[in-house]
C-alpha cells in the first residue's frame, strides 16, 4: 500500500506560496508512485484504464503531466470527426449530450474535454432557454476551441455567442433599453465576482453593449441601436463598446484571482479557500496573457498539486464518477441512457441549473444521489440492463495476470483506488471478494462484477 | 463526526497558516450561515400540488347565490341542486363531493381570491411568476422552494430535502442553486438498490462506510460516509413503509393519487424530505387550460383532485401522520368570469388555493372576488400568493420567508401549530 506524501513540517513553510506552486519533483520522502498517477488522472482527466496507470508511473510527473496537457497524437483530427457526428446526428441536445459523453471517454485530450465541461458550467448555459440544438451544439464547441486556450478569447467570444444571449435573455439590446442580462453575468460570474463592480458598473457596460441582437438565430449588429455616448466603466471613461467592457473587466486584479479561485477548487481541492497570497502569484501570471493551459499546468505540476493538502480534497462530479468506472474498465456504453443517469444524479449536460452553474462539492451528495449513484454503478457493472454489460471486470483483471479471486479484486483496488484506502478498509473490501455467494451468482466473472460494486460505492471512490 | 471550523481549517496544510478563511468565503462552508436557517426541528412536511394550465376558480368554489356567476356562465354554469354547498353563497363542484367532506371534517381549507402583481397572461410567464415567486425580476434563476432548501443547514443536510414526485419535466419551483432535488416517481427511486446475488451487499457497504478511518482529517469523506449510512438506512426504511402500506390504504386509480401515494409512503418512512411537489394537468400548457368545450374535462380534473387528495388525507389519518403535513394546491391563473363563445373560457386572475391537512384552524379564509369588479375580464386577487407561500415557509416548515421571497410578507393565520 502507498503512502501518498509524508508531510515534512520543513517542506511546508507557512507564508511560501513560492514552494507550493514550485514543481513537484519527486524524492524518496515523496515519491512518484501509483497513488499520486491516479490523482492526476482524476483530476486532469476522467480516470484511466491500467495500461495509461503504469505509462505514467513509469514516465514520471513530467512527462505523464506533458502527454496531458499536449497528448503526443493530435487531437484535432479526433475532434473535427466528432463535430462531425454531432452535426449529422444532433437531431435534440439529447443526442448532443450523448455525442459529448462519448467523446470523453474516446478522446486522446482528456484534459480538453475536462476544460470544456469546466467552461461549461462557468458559463453556465441552459439549453431549455435556448431551445436551438444547433447553436448549443456550436456553443459548447466554441469552449472546446479556447478551454485550453485565452481566457480573453473565451470571453470575446463568449460574448458574441448567440446561444448566450439567448439563454441570459440578451438577446436584444437596444439603445433606449439597455439589456443588463449579459452585462450582469459577465461582471459577476464570469470575470470579477460579486463585490468587485458595481450596479452603475454593469449600467453602464448594458450601455457598451447595445447595437447587439440575436435574430432567428444569428447574431446581428445594428448599428443605430448603438448608444455611442461617453460610459464611465470600473473607473475608466470613454465612448465604450462590448469589446472595451471586456478589455477594462480583464484588466481588474479581481478577475485573475476569481478565476484562479475556482481553477483551485476545480483541480486542487473543495474542503478550503485559498488565502489571498497563495492565490496572488497565479492570479499576476494569469492577469498578463491570460492564457489558461499555462495557469494549469503550474496548478496540475506544483507541490501542493501532489500534496495530501489535495489529494482526495474534492467529491467526483457525477460525469467524473461514472466516467471513472467506464474508462478503468476499458469499455463504452450507450452514452445516451448515461446522459440521462447522469441527469437524474445532477448533472445534465446542456443545462446547468442556474447562471453560477453547477455548485458542486458537498452539494453532488444527497441520500437520494447517493443511492443513485449505487445504482449507477449496478447498472453499469451488471451484466444485463440498461447498459448491456459491455464492462467486465473480469476481463481487465485477466489481462493484468490476475488469476485468482483475491488476486483480480487487489488488482481492480489498484486500478480505482491505487491503495489509497485505510489498512482496515482495504482488508474489509478485499474481503467481500472473498465471500461465498449464493448458488445464483456463484461465478468468478459475476462476484468481480459485484466486487467492483462494492468498490465503486466506497466513500473514498466518490473523492476525486 | 462533527467538524468545527479548526478542524476544516487543519486538514488541507497541516500547521501552515497559509490557507484559512477568506472574507471571500468558501461556498462550501459559509453558504449554511445565510439563507432561510430551520428554526427548530420541526419534522413538518409540504406536499404542493401544482395544477397545469389555469384552473377555473369560479367553477370551482361556485359563487351560485350570485347573480353574476349564471349570467357570465350561460353554457358552463354549474346547476346550484348539483352543486356541494359550503354556506348560503358558494359550494364546490358537483365533481368534488369528497371536498366537501373533507372541509367540514376540518382537513381542508379555502383561501380565497389569491393571485399575483404583474398578473401575466401567457402559460409560461404566468407559472414562472408563480415558482419564481418574484414578480418583479421574470429572469429570476430559481424557485422559491430551490431558495428554500438551498437555505437548509444542520446535521440532516445529507439527506434530500426536496423531491418531485410525477413524470413530467421537474417544476421550476423547485429549481435551487446548490441542492440536487431528484424527481421520481416511485418510492424505489430513492432506494440503494439490492444487489441481485449478493443479500448483504447494502448492510455490507454500510458497514464499510462506517469504519473508522485512521489518521485522515478529510471533511469531504466523512460526508461521504455520513450520507453512506444515511443512504442505506433510508433505503431500508423506505422499503419497510412501502410494505406497510402499499396493500391497505386504497387509492383511486388516477395519476395524482399514484403520486399522492408515493408521497405519503415516503413522509411514512420519515427520512427528512421535508418538501414534495407534484402536478395534475401534465405539465405544458396544461390540462385545465380550456378555451373550449371545458365542461366535461374540467369535471374529470377536479374529480381526479378532490378524489386523490381525499385519499391521501384519508391514509394519512391512519397513523397520524397528517398531522405532520400540509398540502397546498395552486394554479398559475384563474381564468375569465364571462365565457368565451366556445363553451370555454379564457385565462384570468384570481383563483382559490386549498390546503389540506390535520393542523388548520380556518375552513374559508378570505372572501369570494367581487364578480363585477373586474381587471380585463378576469376576478382582482385580495390576497397576495406570496402571503401563502410565508405561511407554509414561516408557520408550517419553519423556515424563514423574508429571506426566499426577499421581503416580509404577512403570514395567513390559518394553521394551528
Amino acid at each position: 500500500m502507498a503512502v501518498l506524501v509524508n508531510r515534512s513540517a520543513a517542506e511546508y513553510q507557512p507564508g511560501d506560496p513560492g514552494w507550493l506552486w514550485a514543481a513537484y519533483e519527486p524524492s524518496t520522502q515523496r515519491p512518484w508512485n501509483l497513488a499520486q498517477a491516479g490523482h492526476l488522472y482524476r483530476r486532469a482527466a476522467f480516470g484511466a484504464p491500467w495500461d495509461e496507470l503504469q505509462q505514467a508511473l513509469s514516465d514520471g510527473p513530467q512527462r505523464a503531466i506533458d502527454k496531458l496537457l499536449r497528448p503526443q497524437t493530435d487531437p484535432a483530427a479526433f475532434n473535427r470527426e466528432h463535430d462531425e457526428y454531432e452535426t449529422s446526428a444532433a437531431g435534440s441536445v439529447n443526442e448532443l449530450r450523448a455525442w459529448w459523453l462519448r467523446r470523453m471517454i474516446q478522446t486522446p485530450h482528456p484534459l480538453l474535454e475536462k476544460m470544456t465541461l469546466f467552461w461549461h458550467s462557468h458559463f453556465a448555459a441552459n439549453a431549455a432557454n435556448v431551445n436551438d440544438v444547433r447553436l448549443m451544439q456550436r456553443h459548447v464547441r466554441l469552449l472546446r476551441s479556447q478551454a485550453l486556450g485565452s481566457f480573453r478569447t473565451l470571453l470575446q467570444e463568449i460574448s458574441r455567442d448567440p446561444a448566450m444571449l439567448l439563454w441570459l435573455g440578451a438577446d436584444a439590446n437596444r439603445k433606449a433599453l439597455p439589456n443588463e442580462n449579459y452585462a450582469r453575468p459577465l461582471m459577476d460570474a464570469f470575470s470579477l465576482g460579486s463585490g468587485n463592480y458595481t450596479q452603475k458598473d454593469v449600467s453602464e457596460a448594458a450601455r457598451a453593449c447595445t447595437g447587439w441582437f440575436v435574430l432567428r438565430g444569428q447574431l446581428r449588429r445594428i448599428d443605430r441601436e448603438h448608444d455611442d455616448g461617453g460610459k464611465t466603466i470600473l473607473g475608466q471613461k470613454g465612448n465604450f463598446t462590448c469589446d472595451d467592457v471586456i478589455r477594462i473587466v480583464l484588466e481588474q486584479p479581481a478577475a485573475a484571482q476569481t478565476l484562479v479561485r475556482k481553477l483551485y477548487r476545480f483541480l486542487i481541492s473543495e474542503t478550503e479557500e485559498p488565502q489571498a497570497e497563495l492565490i496572488a502569484p497565479l492570479a499576476k501570471s494569469f492577469a498578463k496573457d491570460y492564457d489558461i493551459l499555462k495557469l494549469i499546468e503550474t496548478m496540475l505540476r506544483s507541490n501542493l498539486f501532489f500534496s495530501e493538502a489535495a489529494y482526495r480534497r474534492r467529491i467526483k462530479c457525477p460525469v467524473e464518477f461514472a466516467l471513472g468506472i467506464v474508462r478503468g474498465l476499458e469499455g463504452m456504453v450507450s452514452t445516451t441512457q448515461l446522459a440521462q443517469d447522469l441527469a437524474n444524479l445532477g448533472q445534465n449536460l446542456y443545462h446547468l441549473p442556474t447562471v453560477n452553474g453547477w455548485t458542486g462539492g458537498l452539494h453532488w451528495i444527497n441520500s437520494a444521489t447517493y443511492a443513485g449513484r449505487h445504482n449507477l454503478a449496478l447498472a453499469l457493472l451488471q451484466s444485463s440492463g440498461p447498459y448491456g454489460g459491455k464492462l467486465n471486470p473480469l476481463l481487465i483483471a485477466r489481462k493484468h495476470g490476475a488469476s485468482t479471486p483475491e488476486s483480480a479484486a487487489r488488482s481492480l483496488l489498484d486500478l480505482f483506488l491505487q491503495g489509497g484506502l485505510d489498512a482496515g478498509v482495504y482488508d474489509a473490501v478485499l474481503k467481500t471478494a472473498q465471500a461465498p455467494a449464493d448458488s445464483t451468482g456463484n461465478n468468478f466473472e459475476d462476484r468481480l462484477r459485484r466486487f467492483t460494486h462494492t468498490v465503486a460505492t466506497l466513500p473514498e471512490f466518490n473523492l476525486a | 463526526m462533527s467538524y468545527t471550523r479548526r478542524d476544516f481549517l487543519k486538514g488541507a496544510l497541516g500547521a501552515s497558516t497559509l490557507l484559512s478563511f477568506a472574507p471571500a468565503a468558501p461556498s462550501l462552508l459559509v453558504r449554511s450561515a445565510m439563507g432561510a436557517p430551520r428554526r427548530d426541528d420541526r419534522n413538518t412536511v409540504l406536499v404542493v400540488v401544482q395544477l397545469s394550465g389555469g384552473n377555473d376558480g369560479l367553477n370551482t368554489v361556485v359563487p351560485y347565490a350570485d347573480d353574476e356567476y349564471a349570467r357570465n356562465r350561460p353554457t358552463l354554469r354549474l346547476p346550484t341542486e348539483e352543486l356541494h354547498k359550503i354556506d348560503s353563497l358558494i359550494g364546490f363542484h358537483p365533481r368534488m363531493g369528497a371536498f366537501l367532506q373533507l372541509y367540514k371534517d376540518g382537513f381542508l381549507s379555502i383561501v380565497q381570491g389569491v393571485g399575483c402583481p404583474n398578473q401575466d397572461q401567457s402559460h409560461e410567464v404566468a407559472m414562472r411568476l408563480w415558482h419564481t415567486a418574484d414578480p418583479d425580476h421574470p429572469n429570476r434563476q430559481t424557485g422559491w422552494l430551490g431558495r428554500t432548501v438551498d437555505g437548509i443547514r444542520g446535521p440532516n443536510r445529507t439527506n434530500a430535502p426536496a423531491v418531485f414526485v410525477g413524470s413530467i419535466a421537474q417544476p421550476f419551483a423547485l429549481n435551487a442553486k446548490d441542492v440536487i432535488v431528484p424527481s421520481i416517481r416511485l418510492p424505489g427511486d430513492l432506494v440503494a438498490a439490492q444487489v441481485p446475488g449478493q443479500p448483504d451487499d447494502r448492510s455490507q457497504s454500510k458497514r464499510i462506510a462506517e469504519l473508522p478511518r485512521a489518521n485522515r482529517d478529510n471533511p469531504l469523506l466523512d460526508s461521504l460516509r455520513q450520507c453512506a449510512t444515511n443512504t442505506y438506512d433510508n433505503s431500508r426504511r423506505i422499503e419497510a413503509a412501502a410494505q406497510t402500506t402499499a396493500n391497505t390504504a386504497e387509492y383511486p386509480p388516477y395519476g395524482l393519487a399514484g403520486h399522492l401515494r408515493t408521497v405519503a409512503q415516503l413522509i411514512r418512512a420519515d427520512i427528512g424530505i421535508r418538501i414534495f411537489f407534484v402536478e395534475l394537468g401534465g405539465g405544458g400548457i396544461g390540462g385545465f387550460d380550456n378555451h373550449a368545450n371545458q365542461m366535461g374535462n374540467h369535471c374529470a380534473l377536479l374529480h381526479q383532485l378532490s378524489e386523490s387528495v381525499a385519499a391521501f388525507v384519508h391514509d394519512l389519518r391512519r397513523d397520524k401522520a397528517l398531522d405532520r403535513v400540509l398540502l397546498m394546491t395552486f394554479s398559475e391563473f384563474g381564468r375569465t368570469v364571462s365565457e368565451n363563445g366556445r363553451r370555454g373560457t379564457d385565462h384570468g386572475a384570481a383563483a382559490p388555493v386549498f390546503l389540506a391537512g390535520g393542523k388548520l384552524k380556518t375552513g374559508l379564509v378570505g372572501s369570494h372576488p367581487n364578480l363585477t369588479d373586474l381587471d380585463s375580464g378576469a376576478l382582482k386577487f385580495k390576497i397576495d400568493f406570496r402571503r401563502v407561500y410565508a405561511t407554509v415557509l414561516d408557520r408550517w416548515l419553519g423556515f424563514e420567508s423574508r429571506t426566499v421571497l426577499d421581503g416580509q410578507f404577512e403570514a395567513l393565520d390559518i394553521l394551528s401549530v
